[in-house]
């Protein structure tokens, strides 16, 4: 096609790695960039993950799953995942009052205007009802039904939702999408990273003295980076700002109904998450290596039998340069994240999302890179940020865990954040969030940080006004959640569907 | 118990100033905040012949102002965009549009498809015959963007008006809502000892008036923030060195445009803003680079019709004070910083400071003010500067009149480090910024970028999923789409003509 006229220089892209992040990395590659010529090519190293391992999403892997062109009827059938319209936040000490974060607005507008204020009026006019009590969203996720838009919901506010994928049939169910639409794999246990005189990858080294050769490379290895290492990138800890550095994972039976929204529970020795899929529950435990817990207090905390426990190191940090020469790590390669939020597949997402549009075009792409190390650096800090929020503000007692979480540092960005929405209830929306306006209120709302004033314009708003608008909203939330189907029925509905 | 009101005072009365008082008392529930404005006869508002951005129908929105009466009332017309006369190098133009280029095709941006089908030879015709808001104003045509039936490519519009019109509508407007208006000049400002809070300001009257929050619109003096609370000036005139303007308005000509045109100049640029009644001109020039008498003459000599009256000077520097709001004190407008009306931004940045004050203000029970929220306001305040800042010298520096004193320095100079970089980005591979508050779009960027005569080396590769043999037909599909909407269009002089003159009876004020 146009190769003639271009630079030829990127057109063997080779994606090194392992599991779910492997395999949507190189479907994503294949479906945006196959066209224009590039081919993809994966070196496959031994899989990680475990039976108890789940992909834990937020609600943007759904576009990418549909400009894949992955339907997800017969995505969630093969993989007997579940739907996911939020987290519970809950203490097992009972000191704090749990919170729900739920994938949709919060409230919904009052005479135009927005709803957060209102309810900060609402509460000096004597209501008590919770913040989270008027999501439609939590609403139905504590009902155990799935919630699908409709016009009336599309006035009320939005509605989102994200899944809990078994992490081993989702990555199964990735690899066969990618190699049907035509990557090449090679599978090896071993790799050796051959960099040239510039200190460039010049080729992959994999078992049995084969040869891999490539213009441009993409590291999804995981926390290692093996090929990041190699051509000897830096890394920033984010250890002081996080106190976890141990995760446990395991399964227990399944229940039923499923529940279509995931829990974590905060204990003094650190916290459980619960997610369920049609396979079991999900099990992730995540604690302190110098608070030691024992595997008995682990299985304790849960609170239910488990099986097949599998312990990892976890070292939260970042990569000082995501893209280094012709090579971009991608997922954990580039950042790793603090357990809570389970954000890794996210990151795979961000990571190849800001990469499309900057991919190199010729030789030179030094400005491109600069580019995409800004974007991505600025798109994790964010990120983390959201998770700093959550230990610093915890008021879950005073155990060590606890204690050192609330003492962690906190970015400038996050500071002004957090006294920008103490004040006033607004929330500084900066230009590389991933987690939308609602999403924040929601996590500072649940962490007991009540703005001590609102917008003057709902001023405007007279109490009966009021009152009978929050009465109407959850007369709404009520009539919506009775009309959907339950979890459990939507999931067998779409089996169905799907032929399977 | 409810607590007293919280008092604000507005220091001066231009289109700022009673912006300002408008959306406090559309807002703001009047047994909670009392308003007042002082303004002084005796000192005249800048303000001849204003364009604006399409934003501006949000803030008419937000005080249900009729759109018709408000054309009437101002002498407003409709604007599609801005012409660049000679910027690049005399006898060329383009335009900058309130609009898009094409469309997004795959979630693609249309750019580089349009530069994929170049680099392939299919000679697609010129990227602005992608946009019916750059076609319409080829014409002289108007029509409103449409919301039944999609239009080939998105555009909107704004107005061209006489700001001291508008001013006065609003005035109206603000005083029957319960703006108390006070006359008078301000001769001296009280502090508290304690934390250097205004307290009250003396009128030349002997008049005192005490406030508990002080909005500062008194322009380029900024009698408030920067004479009595000192905030500092940071200046940005080695980027945009121009420091005077003349304006005189002429009668209208038959050249009735649905755009701005700005012209470039040795020593400037001239502008000229149709309204319904006259035509608003002036020239913006850099005293480093023409005289004064000069750039009189040039102004002069440039009209297409007859000069209604001496032409005014002004004097002005870019850059703005480093903290819009400082203690119980924010500046709007003028007052605030400078920023030459090159993308029509005073306006804009008059209505985004006054709708994030609204949202940040001090309430009554606290009445103190919160420096926490005084940093967000003054982040805002900051960053909207910058990126208009960064998108007016992209303007200047990418221009070809070689041999030209003022063109060959902005050429020349340093850029800020933030534009460097997205010229570089633009320059490999046809990548624009996007802002996610949508300002400037994408295709403002582009406009600029393409009418300044840069070319993309290459386009992004995602637009090659798309099979050439289609690719040419979409384009041709496209542009015979957008040609014959722009052909169906009524001229922006008959359009103006049904739309603003009729006689409808609205009373000028709505409330008793």
């Amino acid at each position: 096609m146009s190769a003639a006229i271009r630079d030829p220089g990127m057109r063997e892209v080779v994606v090194v790695g392992r599991d779910a992040p492997l395999w949507l990395s190189a479907c994503v590659m294949q479906y945006a960039l196959g066209p224009a010529g590039v081919t993809v090519t994966v070196v496959e190293l031994p899989p990680l993950a475990q039976p108890a391992d789940v992909c834990i999403t937020l609600p943007a892997l759904e576009p990418l799953h549909t400009r894949l062109r992955i339907d997800e009827a017969r995505l969630i059938a093969a993989t007997r995942g579940a739907f996911s319209l939020g987290r519970h936040y809950v203490d097992s000490g009972g000191k704090a009052p749990p919170f729900f974060h739920a994938h949709g607005s919060n409230g919904s507008r009052i005479d135009e205007k927005e709803f957060l204020p209102h309810w900060l009026l609402a509460r000096r006019q004597g209501l008590n009802s919770p913040f989270e009590e008027f999501s439609l969203t939590a609403a139905a996720a504590r009902a155990g039904r799935m919630l699908l838009p409709d016009a009336a919901i599309d006035r009320f506010g939005f509605t989102d939702y994200a899944y809990h994928l078994p992490a081993i049939p989702y990555a199964a169910w990735l690899r066969q999408l990618a190699l049907r639409r035509g990557v090449r794999n090679h599978w090896s246990s071993t790799l050796e990273v051959r960099l040239d005189a510039e200190g460039a990858i010049a080729e992959l080294l994999l078992e049995g003295d084969r040869r891999v050769k490539g213009d441009f490379f993409l590291d999804v290895t995981g926390g290692e980076a093996l090929l990041a290492s190699a051509m000897g990138v830096g890394r920033e800890s984010w250890r002081e700002s996080f106190v976890a550095d141990r995760v446990m994972s395991a399964h227990s039976a399944p229940v039923s109904p499923v529940p279509i929204y995931s829990e974590v529970r905060a204990h003094a020795r650190g916290w459980v998450a619960l997610a369920a899929s049609q396979v079991c529950i999900h099990v992730s435990q995540a604690y302190c290596s110098d608070l030691a817990p024992g595997p008995a207090d682990l299985a304790a905390a849960a609170g239910i039998p488990l099986q097949g426990m599998v312990v990892r190191e976890r070292h939260p940090g970042r990569r000082l340069r995501a893209w280094e020469k012709n090579c971009v790590a991608v997922g954990e390669a580039a950042c790793v994240f603090d357990p809570l939020h389970f954000l890794d597949l996210h990151a795979v997402q961000a990571g190849l999302v800001h990469l499309l549009p900057l991919f190199p075009v010729q030789s030179d792409f030094s400005v491109e890179r600069d580019e995409y190390n800004r974007n991505v650096h600025s798109a994790f800090e964010r990120m983390r940020d959201f998770q700093s929020a959550h230990y610093r503000l915890n008021r879950y007692g005073d155990s060590p865990f606890w204690a050192r979480a609330r003492g962690a540092a906190l970015s400038a960005e996050l500071t002004h954040k957090l006294d920008a929405f103490r004040a006033r209830g607004e929330t500084v929306d900066y230009e590389d969030e991933a987690f939308t306006i609602d999403d924040w209120q929601a996590l500072f709302i649940g962490h007991g940080v009540v703005p001590e004033s609102y917008d003057p314009a709902v001023d405007r708003t007279s109490p009966d006004l009021l009152k009978s608008e929050l009465a109407r909203i959850l007369g709404f939330i009520r009539q919506k959640v009775d009309e959907q189907r339950s979890h459990s029925d939507y999931l067998r509905d779409l089996s169905r569907v799907s032929g399977a | 118990m409810q607590p007293s009101p919280l008092r604000i005072v507005i220091v001066g009365g231009g289109s700022a100033g009673w912006m300002c008082a408008a959306a406090c008392a559309q807002v703001l529930h009047p047994a909670r905040y009392s308003l007042t404005l002082i303004e002084s006869d005796d000192i005249g508002t800048v303000g001849v012949g204003e364009a604006t951005l399409p934003a501006l129908q949000d803030f008419n929105k937000l005080l249900q102002i009729d759109e018709a009466q408000f054309m009437r009332e101002t002498q407003g017309t409709f604007k599609l965009g801005i012409e660049f006369r000679g910027w690049k190098r005399p006898g060329e133009s383009y335009v900058h549009p309130f609009g898009a280029f094409g469309q997004l095709w795959g979630g693609v941006e249309f750019q580089h498809f349009w530069l994929r089908a170049r680099q392939l030879g299919l000679n697609p015709p010129p990227l602005d015959e992608f946009s019916c808001a750059v076609r319409a104003c080829a014409r002289n045509a108007f029509e409103f963007p449409d919301t039944h039936s999609v239009r080939s490519t998105f555009y909107g519009y704004a107005y061209h008006f006489d700001a001291g019109l508008y001013a006065e509508f609003l005035r109206d407007w603000a005083t029957a809502r319960g703006v108390a208006r006070i006359e008078g000049q301000v001769v001296d400002v009280a502090q508290e000892s304690t934390q250097g809070d205004i307290k009250s300001l003396t009128l030349k009257s002997g008049q005192q008036i005490s406030g508990d929050f002080f909005i500062d619109c008194s322009g380029f003096r900024s009698l408030l923030l920067a004479d009595k609370l000192g905030v500092p000036w940071e200046d940005w005139s080695p980027w945009l060195p121009c420091d005077r303007a003349w304006a005189v308005p002429c009668e209208r000509s038959t050249d009735f445009t649905p755009y701005t045109r700005s012209t470039a100049q040795k020593g400037g640029w001239v502008w000229r803003i149709p309204l319904q009644h006259r035509t608003g001109n002036g020239h913006v020039f850099s005293t480093q680079f023409v005289g004064e008498d000069e750039a009189r003459s040039t102004l002069l000599a440039g009209l297409d019709g007859k000069a209604l009256g001496d032409p005014r000077l002004l004097k002005f520097r870019a850059g703005r004070r480093v903290q819009a709001w400082k203690r119980n004190c924010i500046a709007i407008g003028l007052a605030s910083g400078f920023l030459e009306p090159l993308e029509s931004t005073s306006i804009f940045l008059v209505q985004k400071a006054i709708q994030d004050m609204l949202r940040l203000l001090p309430s009554p029970e606290a009445r103190g003010v919160d420096e926490r929220v005084v940093r967000e306001f003054n982040r805002r305040s900051d960053e909207l500067y910058e990126r208009i800042r960064d998108f007016l010298i992209l303007h200047y520096t990418a221009n070809d009149r070689i041999g030209e004193p003022l063109w060959d320095h902005v050429r020349h100079y340093e850029l800020p480090e933030s534009l460097r970089h997205k010229l570089r980005l633009f320059d490999v591979r046809g990548h624009v910024p996007y802002f996610k508050d949508g300002f400037f779009s994408r295709d403002s960027w582009l406009a600029v970028l393409f009418g300044q005569g840069l070319m993309p080396k290459a386009y992004d590769r995602l637009a090659d999923f798309m099979p050439r043999e289609q690719l040419d037909a979409r384009l041709h599909d496209l542009h015979a789409r957008v040609a014959a909407e722009v052909a169906a269009m009524p001229t922006h002089e008959e359009i103006v003509a049904r739309y603003c003159s009729e006689p409808r009876f609205i009373p000028r004020v709505m409330t008793s």
